[in-house]
């Protein structure tokens, strides 16, 4: 084997990787203007550090994916806007935003809630439940 | 003289002519090599200080901290995505021009390139610490300072082509896997300063950086330190050593690109993507298995090393016991679908990176950067014997560091993911081994800050005018 045959390989693999990549980036709806603006909050507040977005992220805080099914709206939005203290703490809070930041970022968490992840996260045996 | 040759000429200055050495015995390509290893040295080190208060901050509450958790674990994240990419830099320097044995096309190129990745990760750092961030897992510097870096990616891989083509007869299969692998670091790197709205695309894309270069591009950079170390150490015969290095190329590059998959299972790629994961997952042990096979046939030979050598051969074993267990006997056990489905995103991914970034990359570039900065010294017992306390430190507080997180993200997996407890009270329960995490953690940072001290000594001893300094061996 000689090193432009690893080159071809490779060059090869790439393109056809890329292409693939670009086929699986379609979505279900187009992304609406709320949502992207919430993403902007999302990531200027760094929240993928303590949360999972898709299970990929900090593993501090819950994955938030589904939230908006767990939280209605206006919960969501209170909890964001009026921070409660993060157990175990007793004096630290949960970073707050402003009002209109919370409802971008509830767009963004009603759109993610509509990306289809294949059965993911799995439906627990005993939901809520204890041992 | 061509216009394009003209435009070349403004950016690399004087051209360096072939095979000139220094009085040190380096060449200049060897030289800026060491600033490359000596900077991804001290960050190795600060990275454990950052990781240890990270790991206290989750444990004690209320912990007070001029950082926030949410922006020192990008402090961590960026120091471990750039400093083994710093350290691999300066490792295709160091056995590029070895391998060509001919220096390097443009010195002001390699100083420009030095410069503007040492700014742009300093300036990752700095913003971070100032609450200012692009909040993208593994990327969350500015953009600007990613573009900085492609940038120097982009005179690097201008600086490394040239030289290689410059005698093309001397071109060997390290020296063009190397220069191959950086390209591959500039193009898989790109697509990331762009801000996506389509969240499906701002994850795929992510990847492409965060497991493609630790798992394909940094382990062609790498290839060329182990190519050399077991040639020069008679571990592994040159003809063996080619084999080796065309095949793992190919094998590594085609099975890492679609292996990237087993991340594509749940983040709304279509269904195709868990065959295409799993597969290609599979594939990627075979070139860890040609590795391991030859380093076991190199170990049987029982070549006679001094201490320089031998501390250099516990880091890449160190490296290979976890790239076989961490990073690929591991990782494809989380590669099948249906455990995935139920460990994905739990303390269980935590502790498979941990070990598979030390495996793949972390200590085989420790080792690089030591072997390269004490070349032309020989370390005495004292300073061996702490370098094999760095080691074992190292080893035992990433066992207990990661061994901790795979213990707690199997509770958690069961508590939560299974039974469907709250996830809060499932972090109660989990507490106690991430107190043990940072036991690990701290020990880890033991071995860390004698390693970096090693590596700063010995780039001490071997500066040219040190009186320990002697021409390379």
């Amino acid at each position: 084997m000689k090193l432009r045959t690893v080159i071809i390989i490779s060059a090869m693999s790439l393109t056809a990787f890329i292409l693939v990549n670009l086929a699986s980036f379609r979505l279900p709806n187009p992304v609406p203007a709320g949502a992207d603006a919430g993403k902007k909050v999302w990531q200027a507040y760094n929240c993928v550090e303590c949360h999972t977005l898709f299970g990929n992220g900090g593993y501090v805080g819950d994955d938030l994916t589904h939230v908006i099914k767990k939280m209605n709206p206006e919960e969501l939005r209170d909890y964001l806007v009026n921070p409660p203290v993060m157990r175990p703490n007793r004096k630290k809070h949960h970073p707050g935003v402003t009002q209109a930041e919370a409802r971008d970022l509830v767009s963004y968490f009603k759109y993610v809630n509509t990306i289809p992840t294949l059965g993911w996260p799995p439906k627990p045996s005993r939901p809520g439940g204890n041992p | 003289m061509k216009l394009s040759q003209s435009v070349l000429g403004l950016f690399t200055g004087r051209r360096v002519r072939g095979g000139r050495a220094l009085a040190s015995g380096r060449m200049m390509g060897q030289v800026i090599a060491r600033r490359f290893l000596l900077t991804a040295g001290m960050l190795f080190a600060v990275q454990g200080i950052v990781a240890l208060l990270g790991a206290a901050d989750l444990v004690i509450p209320d912990l007070p901290s001029p950082i926030p958790f949410e922006f020192g674990r990008s402090i961590h994240l960026g120091l471990a995505t750039l400093w083994p990419f710093i350290g691999t830099l300066g490792l295709v320097y160091y056995f590029l021009v070895e391998e060509l044995e001919h220096d390097i096309f443009s010195v002001r190129l390699a100083n420009w390139q030095f410069w503007l990745v040492l700014l742009s990760s300093l300036g990752i750092y700095g913003s971070l610490a100032l609450r200012i961030g692009n909040g993208r897992e593994y990327l969350e510097g500015m953009p600007v300072f990613y573009v900085g870096i492609c940038l120097s990616l982009a005179l690097g891989a201008l600086n490394f082509y040239k030289t290689l083509t410059s005698d093309r007869n001397a071109v060997t299969p390290a020296s063009g896997v190397m220069v191959i692998g950086v390209f591959l670091l500039l193009i898989m790197l790109m697509p990331n300063i762009i801000h996506f709205s389509n969240p499906v695309a701002d994850e795929g894309v992510k990847f492409w950086m965060v497991h493609l270069w630790e798992e394909m591009a940094l382990e062609l950079t790498t290839a060329g330190f182990v190519a050399s170390f077991f040639k020069t150490t008679g571990m592994a015969r040159p003809q063996d050593v080619e084999k080796w290095l065309y095949l793992e190329v190919t094998l590594t590059v085609v099975s890492a690109l679609f292996g990237t998959g087993h991340h594509y299972f749940w983040i709304g790629y279509p269904a195709y993507w868990l065959v295409i994961g799993f597969v290609f997952s599979v594939f990627q042990l075979v070139p860890v298995v040609f590795l391991v096979h030859m380093t076991y046939k190199g170990l049987k030979r029982r070549v006679s090393t001094g201490r320089r050598e031998k501390l250099a051969l516990w880091l890449i074993l160190s490296s290979l016991l976890y790239h076989v267990l961490g990073a690929y006997l591991m990782g494809f056990i989380i590669s099948v679908p249906w455990v995935n489905l139920y460990m994905h995103g739990t303390f269980l991914t935590s502790g498979h990176a941990h070990l598979a970034v030390f495996g793949a990359l972390g200590f085989l570039v420790l080792g690089g950067s030591y072997y390269c900065l004490s070349r032309g010294s020989e370390p005495d017992e004292r300073s061996f014997r702490m370098g094999v306390l760095a080691v074992l430190a190292l080893n035992l507080g990433l066992l207990l560091m990661a061994g901790s997180l795979l213990a707690g993200g199997l509770l958690q997996t069961y508590f939560w993911r299974v039974l469907g407890m709250d996830f809060m009270q499932v972090m109660q329960l989990v507490r106690p081994y991430l107190v043990l995490r940072m036991a690990g953690g701290g020990l880890f940072t033991l071995g860390d800050m004698l390693l970096g001290w090693q590596i700063f000594k010995a780039w001490k001893q071997t500066r040219p005018g040190s009186a320990c300094a002697h021409p390379a061996d």
